[in-house]
């Protein structure tokens, strides 16, 4: 019984604790409310909010913004690489000399000149032609050099054979030959060791090398002919991922070169671009 | 007013509210909360003792059902969803103003020291109070709930998210303290 007046007693003198006021301000809250709400999270019925623009920004928007700006980077140069290209030949076109400028190069210039093919590159041991020209693409250097095989100077070439898209056959011999030697160098680098080291360093400097020549020919009419052009600048990529593969390189870093090879199908290029019968630089 | 009377006549209502507030009516949004805010409103007010508390624990309450609204799946009744909002941004809101108000004390107390102010014997309303506050949460929660408000234990249940038994062993722990407390006041009840 004590039990029972006790708890009519407490539910009675409770009502008093805290007791609310007995308007309840329903059209401030309401207005509050909406003022939060338009200021805060969007509501978006289905499971939770989304929050404005800014906040989302913070969290995920820069990757797009990254990726738009690679884009972009991408895009412009491209376009550079292209209008230079374009500058480059008019140039050639208009400034070309008459004669053709012979640059003569110590015979023991160039590192490692024991590697397979090198005897056929011209830049080792060999009389260049280049052709001094106005400008040049990337700005490294003024001259570009015409290689003929097996050290004999190639003829300049005479302003109207820069036009069409085929090169003269003193051109077609250079870039077969060079991409026999490429082809010899990528296949070197498929098959050593993966802990040889020492053979990291001669394949570096064998690259560097085809890498000079390989430039050189992109900016010679060789790169007219719209099947010769990518297969240079993709072989211009390999072998620049095989110059900067330092000594101490990761597996993943040669794992990487190869599986540029693959995509690119390189090597499979490569062969088809050297006619049959051609000598192979390996 | 206990929720269960009206929750099987609601049940229909409340679905066809809900669907219409998720299809975006504005009407609906404020028949939602002309429905629930007196009730929101009331508790939080019985649990914060300030009125500027309670108006933000209930604005807090529905800024969120209405965000959460989307995921409601009908497992419990919009009056018990609605209130457990309310209850957990309360609870949560007191925490955080007790642990604030617990720092700022020893501030306070530093600047009435030597006062030596006497107060008068608190009366059973006063003396009541102070015996309400001093419950731990989990017990004034529910004594407040159950007592005060009129809550049954299946609706404190599921506001609370405790099993019925809890709600029921929480209460008979509130009152018991509450009876020592008050202890002095016997003659009353007794009488």
């Amino acid at each position: 019984m004590t039990e029972q007046n006790f708890e009519e007693f407490l539910k009675k003198s409770a009502q008093g604790y805290n007791a609310p006021p007995v308007r309840v301000p329903r059209e401030e809250m309401w207005s509050a409310i909406q003022a939060k709400r338009s200021s805060g999270p969007q509501v978006v019925y289905g499971g939770g909010a989304t929050y404005l623009i800014r906040h989302r920004f913070g969290t995920k928007a820069w990757l797009g913004a990254a990726a738009a700006a690679m884009l972009l980077v991408a895009t412009g140069v491209g376009i550079g690489r292209w209008s230079a290209t374009r500058a480059t030949r008019q140039n050639v076109a208009s400034a070309l000399p008459q004669q053709p400028v012979v640059v003569n190069q110590p015979a023991n210039e160039g590192v490692g000149s024991s590697q397979p093919g090198e005897a056929s590159i011209p830049s080792a041991g060999t009389t260049r032609t280049a052709v001094e020209r106005g400008g040049d693409r990337g700005g490294k250097s003024s001259v570009t050099a015409v290689a003929g095989a097996n050290g004999v100077a190639l003829p300049a070439p005479a302003p109207a054979a820069l036009a069409p898209a085929t090169a003269t056959p003193a051109y077609q011999l250079a870039t077969v030959q060079h991409l026999s030697d490429a082809e010899a160098l990528l296949t070197s680098f498929r098959q050593r060791s993966t802990t040889d080291q020492q053979m990291d360093a001669q394949l570096g400097t064998w690259a560097r090398q085809l890498l000079s020549n390989t430039r050189l020919l992109l900016d010679s009419p060789v790169a007219n002919d719209p099947q010769r052009r990518p297969l240079l600048e993709d072989l211009e990529l390999v072998l620049v991922q095989i110059v900067q593969l330092s000594p101490g390189s990761t597996p993943q870093d040669r794992a990487l070169i190869e599986k540029t090879l693959q995509q690119d199908h390189v090597m499979t290029r490569l062969r088809t671009a050297i006619p049959a019968g051609a000598q192979r630089g390996s | 007013m206990p929720m269960v009377a009206h929750e099987s006549e609601h049940s229909v209502n409340d679905i066809q509210l809900i669907t219409r507030v998720v299809a975006g009516d504005a009407a609906a949004e404020r028949e939602l909360y002309e429905t629930y805010v007196d009730r929101i409103y009331r508790l939080a007010f019985r649990l914060a003792g300030d009125d500027e508390l309670a108006r933000d624990f209930t604005q807090a309450t529905f800024i969120r059902a209405f965000e959460k609204i989307g995921s409601f799946r009908g497992e419990s009744s919009l009056s018990t969803w609605l209130h457990s909002i309310g209850m957990s941004v309360t609870l949560n809101g007191l925490r955080k103003t007790k642990r604030q108000r617990n720092r700022e004390a020893p501030m306070e107390e530093g600047l009435t020291v030597g006062s030596a102010k006497v107060e008068a014997e608190p009366d059973l309303k006063e003396r009541l109070a102070r015996a309400i506050d001093s419950l731990a949460d989990k017990y004034r929660t529910v004594f407040v709930m159950h007592d005060v408000e009129g809550y049954t234990h299946e609706e404190i249940s599921g506001t609370l998210n405790i099993p019925i038994g809890t709600s029921k062993s929480h209460l008979f722990q509130a009152r018991g303290k509450l009876r020592v407390m008050l202890a002095d006041f016997a003659p009353e009840w007794v009488s």
